[in-house]
């Protein structure tokens, strides 16, 4: 369970420049909810989830992962529980590491590191395994380095690191925006699966309505830093991209999502 | 010209083992500088200033009648005291890698002397660890072959063991991607602090080697130690390679001999002592602008994303 108390961020605080980026925002996501958050550019969203993840630090507010207080946590020690795969295929993975040696660190997030052989042949057939059920291909390339892969894939690869190990949280940070629609819609499917079979907490932000309408069990609006719009159990089955359009409040935006 | 030619190579030869010795000593300082740079993407200077601080330590030490294996073992710990600051003044005070680097050696510029109180110590006829070298006639350059060889080896199995256990590829993955290192629950803080204190570690091993080796310490044996030591990587880069960490680690060993035995060669043949150091910046310039020749014209942006 995830619950954000009052957080409060401030951008160039007392700057002319002045931003809120959150403003006592609150929110609480049961365990094995999976909630869909979208708003408008400069809405809060990436804000909230670096918030969530430990990369920013956050003015007030509390943030708890299954009742304990994280906040003052540093990244690392928040990844024991949370896993992120980021928008950007670069950021999520060591580009000059094996697809092997990458699914190890992301193994190991959770536990601690010692000084025994990192890729034995018990994990290896284990990366094997998990990495087949993409269908990619990456099963038969355990020693190739990430930096060989397509931005598919290693998007993909993120994903298989951020659910192997059952993380008490999963950011989706827009993990679908910079791929073609054809892996796009793969990396996404890959997702929902992943997170029905493990019945995974699960935060996603994106840009795209139709994902919001489809997946998920509620939809999150954020606007100007709070949260302006929860939509959930039957009226969630209910909703249509032309609804959610219409509560953008800006209207160059509703113009923008509609076309 | 054939006489120049027969003259450069016998005394090309006779130097080989002595040159050979040598390059084995300092191929820590190349590990030394291999590790930051390319494990853990932190170009780091502290070489320049740790190699010389092994090195009075060791001569101080030695001086002092402490058994020699122990003086390098105190000249590796103040190494790695001396790398941990650098990490820690890049770290903490958000300030850039290279600029950490030159305050820790402009600064142990100063302790070197305070540490010998005065700028060369003589530790000739002393014991060294080269004395204990199996078979051979201890001073001679096989027995420097023999114990640098077998420290050397050692580190090499040590360190491509350790690269390849859990820490080590966590320390590795800092190196290659923080953000995702960080997310992955690794501390950036503790692997740049280790392995910056480590690489420092060997360079001042190497000192503490050299100064043994060669029977007295100097305060400014350091000068130009780092960029011989970037030029001997380039070159074991260039023939081993770089990308597993067998070949990463194998670098700057195979560098170091084939860059000494270049530089023995360049005297041999009557190059004046002065102008190796301008050889070599060009040889590293030449080598580091290579990949941007390659793309032909335009090359690399102006100014490179630095990491904080």
């Amino acid at each position: 369970m995830l619950e954000i108390r009052s957080a409060r961020k401030t951008f160039y605080k007392g700057q002319p420049d002045e931003k809120v980026a959150l403003d006592d925002l609150s929110l609480t996501l049961q365990t094995g909810e999976f909630g869909v958050v979208i708003g408008s550019n400069g809405a809060g969203k990436s804000t909230m989830l670096n918030a969530v993840s430990g990369a920013m630090p956050l003015d007030r507010g509390q943030i708890l992962i299954n009742g304990d207080d994280v906040t003052n946590t540093p990244v690392h020690k928040r990844a024991m529980r949370i896993a992120r795969v980021f928008q950007d295929p670069m950021l999520g993975t060591a580009a000059s590491m094996t697809v092997a040696e990458n699914m190890l660190l992301a193994e190991l997030r959770s536990k601690s590191r010692t000084f025994a052989r990192g890729l034995n042949p018990k994990r290896l057939a284990d990366y094997k395994e998990r990495l087949s059920i993409l269908g990619l291909g990456l099963e038969n390339r355990l020693d190739t380095r990430v930096e060989l892969l397509s931005g598919g894939q290693r998007q993909s690869l993120s994903l298989i690191m951020a659910v192997g190990g059952s993380p008490d949280l999963l950011l989706l940070d827009e993990h679908t925006a910079a791929l073609d629609p054809r892996t796009a819609d793969l990396v996404m499917g890959a997702t929902v699966r992943a997170v029905d079979a493990l019945k995974l907490t699960t935060l996603m932000v994106t840009h795209n309505m139709q994902h919001a309408v489809d997946y998920g069990h509620r939809v999150i609006m954020l606007d100007a830093g709070k949260v302006k719009l929860e939509i959930g159990g039957e009226e969630k089955a209910g909703v249509t991209v032309a609804k959610l359009i219409d509560h953008f409040s800006v209207k160059s935006d509703a113009m923008l999502l509609g076309a | 010209m054939m006489e120049f030619l027969s003259s450069t190579f016998t005394s090309y030869v006779a130097l080989v083992p002595v040159t050979l010795a040598q390059s084995l000593i300092l191929a820590f300082v190349v590990m030394g500088i291999m590790i930051p740079f390319r494990t853990l993407h932190f170009p780091d200077l502290t070489s320049e200033g740790a190699y010389p601080l092994g090195g009075c330590v060791a001569g101080v030490l030695i001086a002092a009648g402490v058994n020699p294996a122990l003086a390098i073992i105190a000249a590796l710990l103040c190494g790695f005291a001396a790398g941990c600051c650098t990490a820690l003044i890049h770290l903490r005070f958000r300030i850039h890698t290279l600029l950490a680097g030159i305050l820790m050696m402009t600064m142990l510029y100063s302790i070197n002397l305070r540490i010998m109180g005065k700028s060369n110590l003589s530790i000739f006829g002393t014991g060294s660890v080269f004395d204990w070298a199996p078979f051979v006639t201890p001073g001679f350059p096989a027995a420097k072959i023999i114990i640098a060889g077998i420290i050397g080896a050692a580190v090499f199995v040590a360190l491509n063991w350790f690269f390849k256990t859990e820490k080590g590829t966590a320390m590795r993955a800092v190196g290659a991607n923080p953000a995702m290192a960080e997310a992955q629950g690794i501390s950036v803080w503790v692997s740049t602090i280790g392995g910056v204190g480590l690489a420092s570690a060997f360079s001042a091993t190497s000192g503490a080697l050299m100064v043994q080796s060669q029977g007295f310490a100097d305060v400014n044996m350091g000068l130009g130690i780092l960029i011989n030591g970037l030029a001997a990587l380039m070159i074991g880069e260039a023939i081993v390679g770089k990308h597993s960490v067998f070949r990463q680690l194998l670098a700057p060993f195979v560098g170091a001999i084939i860059y000494y035995q270049l530089v023995s060669l360049c005297l041999a043949a009557g190059m004046p002592p002065p102008d190796l150091k301008l050889a070599t910046g060009l040889f590293v310039l030449a080598m580091l602008a290579l990949p941007s020749l390659k793309r032909g014209r335009g090359g690399a942006p102006a100014r490179e994303k630095f990491r904080e």
